[in-house]
């Protein structure tokens, strides 16, 4: 009982924290503070599909690429306002998103990570070829957000960007609580048993795959109003492969282990800021630790950890 | 196309030819561990890129060229059991997710170390045979490019040779068909997985190696283990002959389609093909045909 009320005063602690960073953090941690909320919005996204639904999205990126660019654009070349141009992203993410889930919906495991890998090249390829549109390989420059007319302030984006992170982090909980999140486990432990019991798994994994996909989409529009900038480097494979050490190192199939992740390994690099360029290196290093020494994750580990411990005191085996 | 000559037509099926050969042999070097332990290695470009590099290396030490050359893949070969024994073999029996992002991290960690060395610089490593194009009856050919495709075919007859005569290649060929059965019949398969590993290490070293002189040694060289995986994907994965036919398939498409059409849809091709495949026929053209459950 006590892990779970310290569970409780971690997570009501973090909000605290969070709420309270711009009235002590430096602009730079503010700014600090926002990528680690965007990280957070796509790595609950990515759990719910790959953790919860079993399917690998090596193209995670390039749905963010798709989200920050329509929102980039659409505030850029057309003038819409950014509270359209958000959900505009979000929606145009979620078609493309399913548009390539739908027919790759029979495929798992390295089919869809080859098909999703080539989703990564084609966007990529796209954003370059059309450089008169995206600026290509020199990247698109935008014009600070403004809500309604009314400009962002920096701690008022803050405050924007985490109001919307906690109602997606909401979300993503809910929606693996719900049936649907109940029939994403099942067709990840198993496709036959799970249309066994009138759960179709072709429609489950295209659900998935475009919730991933919205939320996606919707960090990437976030990204575009923090960053002010944004080139096809960002969104490349490495980009894709960091999302997904946020949930293998988090934990697979846990709201919980997609923000500890996201946290933890946005804040890494921070800690290691003399050693720059091996960031590459340590985060796959730190990927490949966690598949090889602890699958299960932060959270998980944690979890089982508590369970042995209880297993102990109750003197069951 | 009446532009095109057939002699055009020709030059360009020899540069296709040439680039397909890559693609093949790096097709192959994915199909024969996959073959054995049904895992995909996504660190194989990197392993071509560190192939290059190892050659780079030895030969800055003053290594004459047909000394480096076993040299290179004997370290390549070596870099591949380590690799398996180190990562792989814990995880093996682990979920696919595991394995596909494992073999990523892997890949990224070389590009990464190499691109921290080496930064993005180009370098070209002298081939003795490297030089002006040589006339070929009515065409000129690169001897780089003949070079590249006569090694493949050297390559091809030496692996069918392995498979067949060799009592690792038959080992191999059994733990690929049946695991458990050749476990049985006192096949180590640790070693076979090992062997598998260290052989297609080696042979992304080839691919290295032969790209070195005509593109120049870069980080970024192990990018085209996508064309090899759109190549292995047309053939049908764990396909050897599919790998190769894949291969050269991908590379006078791809040229042909540059010609006519122009850069952009060169790109795009190779995906296409990828995502048509894998939508309609995903055990490509000789894959044994799979119940769908």
């Amino acid at each position: 009982m006590t892990a779970i009320r310290l569970a409780h005063a971690a997570i009501a602690a973090a909000a605290l924290f969070a709420l309270a960073l711009p009235l002590f953090g430096s602009s730079y941690h503010v700014y600090l503070g926002e990528l680690i909320l965007i990280n957070i919005v796509a790595a609950v996204g990515l759990n719910l599909l790959t953790g919860n639904c079993g399917q690998i999205s090596l193209c995670h990126a390039s749905l963010m690429a798709i989200g920050a660019y329509t929102t980039a654009l659409l505030t850029t070349r057309a003038g819409v306002t950014y509270a359209a141009a958000l959900p505009a992203g979000i929606v145009v993410t979620t078609l493309l998103g399913a548009s390539l889930s739908y027919p790759a919906r029979r495929l798992s495991g390295l089919y869809l990570a080859l098909v999703t890998l080539g989703f990564l090249e084609v966007v990529s390829i796209a954003i370059e070829e059309f450089s008169d549109l995206t600026g290509g390989v020199r990247g698109l420059k935008l014009v600070k957000p403004e809500l309604a007319g009314w400009p962002f302030g920096t701690n008022t984006l803050y405050y924007f960007v985490l109001v919307v992170t906690a109602l997606a982090v909401c979300g993503g909980w809910n929606i693996q609580r719900s049936r649907y999140g109940r029939a994403f486990n099942a067709v990840r432990q198993s496709a036959i048993v799970a249309q066994a019991l009138a759960i179709p798994p072709g429609g489950i994994k295209l659900l998935a795959f475009s919730i991933a996909a919205a939320f996606a989409g919707l960090a990437g529009g976030l990204f575009t109003a923090v960053v002010g900038f944004i080139d096809p480097t960002e969104f490349d494979i490495s980009a894709s492969l960091r999302q997904i050490t946020f949930i293998v190192v988090g934990g697979l199939g846990s709201v919980v282990g997609s923000v500890v992740g996201a946290v933890v390994l946005t804040l890494l690099p921070e800690a290691l800021r003399g050693a720059k360029e091996y960031g590459d290196v340590v985060y796959s290093a730190i990927l490949l630790g966690a598949l090889v020494l602890a699958p299960k994750g932060i959270v998980g580990s944690l979890a089982s950890l508590h369970s042995r411990r209880r297993a102990a005191k109750d003197g069951l085996p | 196309m009446a532009l095109m000559t057939w002699r055009i037509a020709l030059q360009l099926a020899l540069s296709g030819l040439s680039v397909g050969s890559i693609y093949a042999i790096v097709a192959l070097s994915l199909a024969i561990p996959f073959k054995a332990s049904r895992v995909l290695n996504f660190a194989q470009g990197e392993l071509v890129t560190l192939g290059a590099y190892i050659g780079l290396v030895l030969t800055s030490y003053g290594l004459p060229y047909p000394a480096m050359v076993p040299a290179t893949l004997v370290i390549a070969a070596a870099f591949g059991i380590l690799i398996e024994r180190l990562f792989i073999r814990p995880i093996v029996a682990a979920p696919e997710f595991t394995l596909v992002i494992a073999t990523f991290a892997i890949g990224l960690i070389i590009r990464a170390l190499i691109r921290i060395h080496w930064q993005d610089n180009v370098f070209f490593l002298p081939a003795p045979y490297a030089g002006p194009a040589v006339p070929i009856g009515p065409l000129r050919a690169n001897p780089s490019y003949l070079v590249i495709i006569g090694s493949t075919a050297v390559l091809v007859a030496l692996l069918v040779l392995f498979f067949q005569r060799t009592r690792l290649g038959k080992a191999m060929r059994a733990v690929a068909f049946n695991e458990t059965a050749a476990r049985l019949m006192g096949i180590s398969v640790n070693r076979v997985f090992g062997s598998a590993w260290a052989l297609s290490a080696a042979i992304g070293a080839v691919a290295g190696l032969l790209l070195a002189p005509v593109v120049g040694i870069n980080p970024e060289l192990g990018h085209l283990i996508l064309k090899a995986l759109v190549a292995a994907v047309i053939g049908g994965f764990g396909s050897l002959g599919g790998a190769v036919f894949g291969g050269l398939l991908l590379g006078l498409l791809e040229t042909y389609a540059g010609a006519m059409f122009g850069a952009a849809l060169k790109e795009i091709i190779p995906f296409g093909i990828l995502i048509a495949f894998l939508l309609v026929r995903p055990q490509g053209l000789w894959g044994a045909t799979q119940v769908r459950v």
